[in-house]
């Protein structure tokens, strides 16, 4: 067991949301769940047979899922809108930007399946390009969960937070990142674990691999690797970005193409600010990749545990 | 220019009590034209489906709608969702008249840079827009999410009008709107749509024919009510008989419309989707339309 991490037990982000949002409903009246055909998928069936009221779906209908959200938020509802990071972003794409994000409605649209942790569903169930176009429309927060303690507490933020959220989870399995006494604010970023000597910047489901690279190489090579879970990706924390970039070294690790993800974020702060350092995205490479299973694609693009270690560690050395 | 058809001019008086005879209401109507007219001097506006749709948003604005102009965020309101934004200016004109703002305010206004009117309608700095539309398809599955919400919030008096093209028909969401409201027995959701015949390319017939919309929205589970658009009296009929907002289906109201509807050069021709006037084709569509008032 590495120690102040059980990396054996893993959690499922979608299963905690799911439940999480039936907790929500019961305090607040204002919840409502809309689904499109993937209530299943998405793990909120309990809310919607605790409040069958407050629950509507619509069917195999992005478009219409976003835009009625939409209307309800007119209404004052806070409705959590769920289907797949692909189907959300991009066959309801301007539904988000034109009917949530422009007039700033409190729409909290629930992605799953983010990046490639969909696998062998294949690349129409991948959402690579979800963090490009969320992050381009004006008004849009753009968050993503990497463990189950953050994913409730985003959830409970979402409630008192103004203006829309897109929510991106993997599906794949995570351990604990974080602590019982873990306060999470959206915007400010998360450092998992202490280091100078460079920084990983990461988000979701791949933090958990970051973490494993970082208390790997400390043991292994006496370098200490700052592991940063950079949740809110819009609007990004400018400040734990400047610090990262005075290590010297920043590795940006994401599930979602090297363009236009949280990498993109993190250059242009450091770009901004002024600041040089050694800078990398580990992500997909601009392709569309052949259906395979999530954790090979991670190690075929290094987003592994073993994939970061090498990468970094050989940024350090230049 | 001389601006006309304000609120003053003597040879038209405003009644700012509540028309509600076909009388009155063809005299707003009138008026609205000439507005749009006069403003259409200035500006390029979307004329054809702004004067097609002018009567039954006349009856809508002025007769059938519980608003308050004066709370526009009144909870008992009905809501009316602009699904083809491009008729925007028809819709600040029944609104001014109506008592949101002044008439003038509108011609003064229209396409001024920030200022509060424009070509599709805009919820950012006009607090009389319930949804900020000109994308096509959107505001019908908004009015949904709407209609629903009032049915959440026990509301079961007010209801949520939305007015779309025909040629609009064509998105894809609109069919996933219209079986949804349906499926939640939306009652409380009036579908006007208003049937001009063309689009900006052409004829519809001629570019994807939509074929029977009225057999489609039926099949759909919707009350349909089909009748002629430009008729104050065949609207007004219309209106005062939509089943309650508590009842369980929604209603469709296909108006069969003229495009450019009242001005004969502008009636069924394509050019006129949007456009602009002369000073001298104003004056003839000024005389047309007085003569109109005119008449006993």
């Amino acid at each position: 067991m590495t120690p102040g991490f059980d990396v054996e037990k893993k959690y499922s982000l979608r299963d905690t949301i799911g439940q999480y949002v039936k907790k929500l409903g019961g305090e607040n009246e204002k919840v409502l769940v809309v689904n499109a055909d993937l209530m299943g998928t998405c793990r909120n069936r309990s809310f919607v047979e605790a409040f069958p009221e407050r629950a509507f779906n619509v069917g195999i209908a992005e478009q219409n899922l976003v835009s009625f959200s939409a209307g309800l938020a007119h209404e004052g509802f806070i409705p959590f809108a769920f289907t797949m990071a692909p189907f959300m972003s991009m066959r309801a794409c301007e539904q988000c930007r034109t009917d949530v994000a422009y007039p700033g409605l409190n729409v909290r649209l629930v992605a799953a399946y983010a990046g490639v942790s969909g696998g062998i569903s294949g690349p129409t169930h991948w959402g690579i390009e979800d963090c490009g176009i969320m992050c381009s429309m004006p008004n849009m927060t753009v968050i993503e969960v990497s463990d189950p303690v953050q994913a409730e507490q985003v959830l409970s933020a979402s409630l008192s937070y103004e203006g829309p959220i897109y929510i991106r989870n993997g599906i794949v399995p995570t351990f604990r990142i974080h602590g019982d006494d873990y306060q999470y604010r959206i915007g400010r970023a998360d450092v998992i674990v202490d280091g100078d000597d460079g920084a990983i910047i990461c988000s979701g489901t791949v933090v958990q691999y970051a973490v494993l690279a970082s208390l790997e190489i400390r043991k292994t090579c006496k370098k200490q690797v700052r592991v940063i879970d950079m949740h809110t990706i819009k609007p990004i924390d400018r400040r734990a970005v400047i610090e990262a970039a005075g290590t010297g070294t920043v590795l940006v690790v994401q599930d979602h193409n090297v363009i236009g993800g949280l990498g993109s974020q993190v250059a242009r702060v450091i770009a901004e600010s002024g600041l040089s350092a050694r800078f990398a995205i580990a992500g997909i490479p601009d392709t569309f990749a052949v259906m395979a299973h999530a954790d090979y694609l991670y190690a075929e693009y290094g987003m592994d545990a073993a994939g970061i270690k090498g990468k970094i560690l050989e940024m350090m050395e230049h | 220019m001389k601006m006309l058809y304000m609120d003053t001019r003597e040879d038209m008086p405003y009644r700012p009590t509540k028309p509600t005879t076909v009388e009155e209401l063809k005299l707003c109507a009138a008026r609205i034209r000439l507005q749009l007219l006069e403003l259409c001097t200035k500006e390029v506006i979307h004329i054809g489906g702004d004067l097609s749709i002018a009567d039954v948003m006349t009856v809508l604005w002025l007769y059938q709608m519980k608003y308050d102009p004066s709370n526009p965020k009144w909870e008992k309101r009905d809501r009316f969702v602009l699904s083809k934004g491009h008729a925007s200016a028809v819709t600040s004109f029944a609104q001014a008249m109506r008592g949101c703002f002044p008439a003038e305010a509108v011609i003064r206004d229209y396409a001024k840079d920030g200022k509060s009117f424009s070509m599709h309608s805009c919820a950012l700095n006009n607090r009389f827009v319930e949804a900020s539309t000109g994308s096509l398809g959107h505001g019908f599955p908004i009015a949904c999410g709407m209609a629903a919400g009032l049915r959440l919030k026990k509301n079961d008096t007010s209801r949520v009008y939305v007015l779309m093209g025909d040629g609009e028909q064509a998105e894809g969401s609109v069919w996933e709107a219209a079986m949804n409201a349906a499926h939640y027995k939306l009652g409380n959701l009036a579908a006007i749509i208003d049937c001009n015949g063309f689009e900006a390319d052409g004829r519809i017939d001629e570019l994807t024919a939509i074929n029977d919309l009225g057999d489609k929205y039926r099949a759909f589970g919707w009350n349909v009510c089909e009748f002629d658009g430009n008729d104050i009296g065949e609207i007004k009929y219309r209106f005062d008989r939509l089943p309650p907002p508590r009842s369980e289906k929604p209603t469709a109201l296909i108006c069969r419309t003229v495009k450019g509807k009242g001005v004969p050069f502008m009636e069924n021709e394509p050019k006129w989707h949007a456009g602009k006037i002369t000073p001298e084709q104003f004056k003839e569509c000024e005389d047309l339309l007085l003569r109109e008032w005119r008449k006993p």
